[in-house]
């Protein structure tokens, strides 16, 4: 046998015999993959919307996507908004949860970021940051509050920033805010609608 | 062997008259009365924040040459206790002393003496404490208090430059004003907020000719410039050039770190261009970058191209033809 | 070829040769994934698990293989053992696959395999090409394992996220940062150099 024919024999046989593993391995991991990452999305869902039962996805685009949740009733509950927005050093990706009439948000919480330790990264902290998102009144543009103030000093569209990482905190600030105007066009324009009966 | 009675040397023959410890010890000097004025600002915290980085900069600098089986004396001459003065001018007082601590042995070791000691070190070693320390304790670097002579009742104090970044000082009219800068009746690092102070001691250095004046007079230009033309097209939305000068570290970093014999180039040109590019950088970061102040990265930013600068900018010899290509 | 004992190849990888603090091959897994020991020793697993294989693998099929299409066949098969940690940890650790991120595809970049296929893989026997494997992946472990458990516990006072400093230590946050990577090992091969130097003046 000739050189190059002995290189173009060896060659292909290598690769047919990987691309065969590789598809049995793609295939017997393909379903488990998809299912946590759909299952990652449920959990923020019921995360951000206390007591959601069931979501449909109703409109998605790049780093935006809207679902609406229904409780255990089949009653609409409000929306579950995946997005995401430029933080202090890459992507901040957040869902968070407002009421049907977007006057409301439920809750926050964030999915994916790469803020500094300890000091951006608090977003990601009940207890620093995204407990002030919690029942929030979105009806107008949510503001920032810095420095931080007790709880209950704060105004009912009003959320605290972490002390020393202002920029994550209004970078959060900014995708929520830019998000619920995106919405709220959205739905203006009839681009999204909301079916009372016609769920699933 | 027998020594000889000739003197056989190599270059150069002429000294000149200064010797690294009489250096250290005008910069000692200069640094006096801005350290007298952190301590009127800050009380005991100063004290304790310039023992504590003076006490860890001296022992590590003990260790490694004893390690390295180097003489003591150059303990001596002064250039640790330079060290641990600027890294604590560039703290703020209300620093953790074991944080403060750290600080100053990472500023010896990791940067000076890992390089083979004092005249091998690429950055300035108060600043690479600094920028360790700034990574390592973000939020305990960012808090700042407001200085004993003022009474506000807070607890924490936001900096003129970190007002002017955050909570739009220019348009709220809030802006620190510039006589408390030059006095230093401010909020900031200890050495930093008393410009008067600083510029003394500066004076000083400059007449006695122990520091290059073009390198802060270069520094001061372009700031002025870069700030200026923003301050003039939007007056209600930056600050101006004067504000800029007097706030933060840039006094400070301009005389004091930029100034440093062994991190700064050799030749005129490479100067020029190293003072130009601190200006310009420090602008930069005050204005689009993520932090308040940029003084401390944009000097060590240059220290990283002085190499290059030696190189690409040596004079010719008289004769030299440029090699063809 | 002069073969050395069999216990020499493996040990060779853990001291001697150790790939990460001796030959400074595989930088980018060293210096990205150590910021915790989870993703140190996860990292460390997915690349003993092909380095493993490729060498099975390479020293079974070395006499089939023309030189002139070596390097091509190598990367194949390293890259068919990749993606298969790649989809398993996808699929069955989720979190972990998400923290090492882009890394886990970067293993068919790293030096160590490639590199060992092409030294030693392809010159030696199915038995002492798996010896060698095991002693280099061991190597590359007990490297990771090292550089993640300072950076973590400095970094953030936790040890495979168990705490192990009290409250009175406030976290280097540098070390966990990438800064801190590049500290840590520089020291490290300061401190290995230094001893290996006595070990030599001593015999």
């Amino acid at each position: 046998m000739s050189l190059s024919s002995r290189m173009v024999i060896v060659l292909t046989a290598v690769g047919i015999i990987s691309g065969g593993l590789l598809s049995t391995v793609g295939i017997l991991t393909r379903a488990r993959i998809e299912a946590n990452r759909l299952r990652e999305i449920e959990e923020a869902i019921i995360t951000v919307v206390p007591g959601a039962k069931t979501n449909t996805k109703i409109y998605e685009e790049k780093d935006f996507t809207v679902y609406t949740t229904r409780n255990d009733q089949g009653q609409i509950q409000g929306f579950a908004i995946y997005t995401a927005g430029t933080g202090f050093q890459d992507k901040i990706v957040l869902m968070f949860g407002t009421d049907a009439e977007i006057n409301k948000i439920f809750r926050l919480t964030i999915l994916d970021q790469k803020e500094t330790p300890g000091l951006g990264a608090k977003i990601t902290d009940k207890e620093a940051f995204l407990k002030y998102w919690e029942n929030k009144d979105c009806s107008h543009p949510l503001m920032l509050k810095k420095p931080p103030v007790a709880q209950e000093e704060l105004g009912a569209s009003e959320v605290n920033a972490i002390t020393g990482a202002t920029i994550s905190s209004e970078a959060v600030l900014a995708t929520v805010n830019a998000s619920l105007a995106k919405l709220r066009s959205l739905i203006q324009a009839g681009t999204i609608q909301i079916e009372e009966n016609n769920g699933q | 062997m027998a020594e000889t009675t000739f003197i056989i040397k190599s270059s150069p023959h002429l000294r000149h008259p200064d010797s690294v410890p009489k250096i250290m010890l005008s910069v000692i000097i200069s640094l006096l009365p801005a350290v007298a004025a952190s301590v009127y600002f800050f009380r005991w915290r100063a004290v304790v924040l310039y023992l504590a980085c003076l006490a860890g900069a001296i022992l590590t600098e003990a260790v490694f040459l004893a390690a390295r089986k180097k003489p003591l004396s150059t303990l001596l001459d002064g250039s640790a206790v330079i060290t641990g003065l600027l890294l604590a001018m560039t703290l703020p007082p209300s620093l953790r002393l074991d944080q403060a601590v750290i600080g100053a042995v990472v500023a010896i070791a990791l940067g000076k003496q890992v390089f083979g000691g004092l005249g091998h070190n690429i950055f300035n070693p108060a600043l690479v404490g600094r920028a360790f320390l700034q990574t390592a304790f973000p939020v305990a670097m960012t808090t700042w208090i407001p200085p004993v002579t003022k009474i506000i009742n807070t607890a924490t104090y936001a900096t003129p430059l970190g007002n002017l970044k955050f909570q739009n000082a220019v348009a709220q009219h809030t802006l620190t004003p510039l006589k408390d800068l030059f006095w230093g009746n401010t909020g900031g690092c200890l050495g930093e907020t008393s410009a008067l102070a600083l510029l003394i001691g500066a004076l000083y250095l400059v007449a006695r000719k122990t520091i290059d004046w073009k390198i802060p007079a270069g520094i001061i230009l372009s700031l002025s410039v870069f700030t200026g033309i923003f301050w003039l097209a939007r007056p209600d939305k930056y600050a101006s050039p004067l504000f800029h000068l007097l706030s933060g570290g840039l006094i400070i970093g301009a005389f004091f770190m930029a100034t440093d014999m062994v991190t700064s180039p050799i030749t005129p040109r490479g100067t020029i261009i190293y003072a130009l590019g601190i200006g310009f950088l420090v602008g930069l970061i005050r204005l689009f970058g993520g932090y308040p102040e940029g003084v401390m990265y944009s000097i060590l930013l240059m220290n990283t191209v002085v190499p290059l600068l030696n190189r690409s900018t040596r004079p010719r010899l008289l004769g030299e033809r440029r090699a063809k290509k | 070829m002069a073969s050395k004992p069999l216990s020499q190849e493996f040990t060779k990888g853990l001291w001697g040769e150790n790939p990460i603090f001796r030959q400074l091959l595989g930088m980018c897994p060293t210096l990205a994934v150590t910021n915790a020991v989870i993703n140190g020793i996860a990292m460390s697993l997915a690349t003993s698990f092909v380095l493993i294989f490729s060498s099975l693998v390479v020293a079974s099929i070395k006499k089939l293989i023309p030189s002139q299409v070596r390097i091509a066949s190598y990367i194949v098969v390293i890259a068919s053992f990749v993606t298969m940690a790649d989809r398993f940890l996808a699929a069955f650790f989720p979190p972990i696959s998400k923290n090492l991120g882009p890394y886990i595809p970067l293993i068919v970049v790293n030096c160590i395999i490639l590199g060992r296929q092409e030294a030693f893989s392809s010159k030696n026997s199915v038995g002492r090409s798996l010896i060698d494997a095991f002693g280099m992946s061991l190597g590359f472990t007990l490297a990771l394992l090292v550089l993640s458990s300072i950076r973590e516990i400095l970094g953030a006072g936790t040890w495979l996220g168990h705490q192990v400093l009290g409250s009175w230590f406030e976290p280097w946050i540098i070390m966990i940062l990438p800064p801190g990577a590049f500290l840590t090992l520089g020291i490290l091969l300061g401190i290995i150099i230094l001893i290996d130097q006595k070990l030599q003046r001593s015999k």
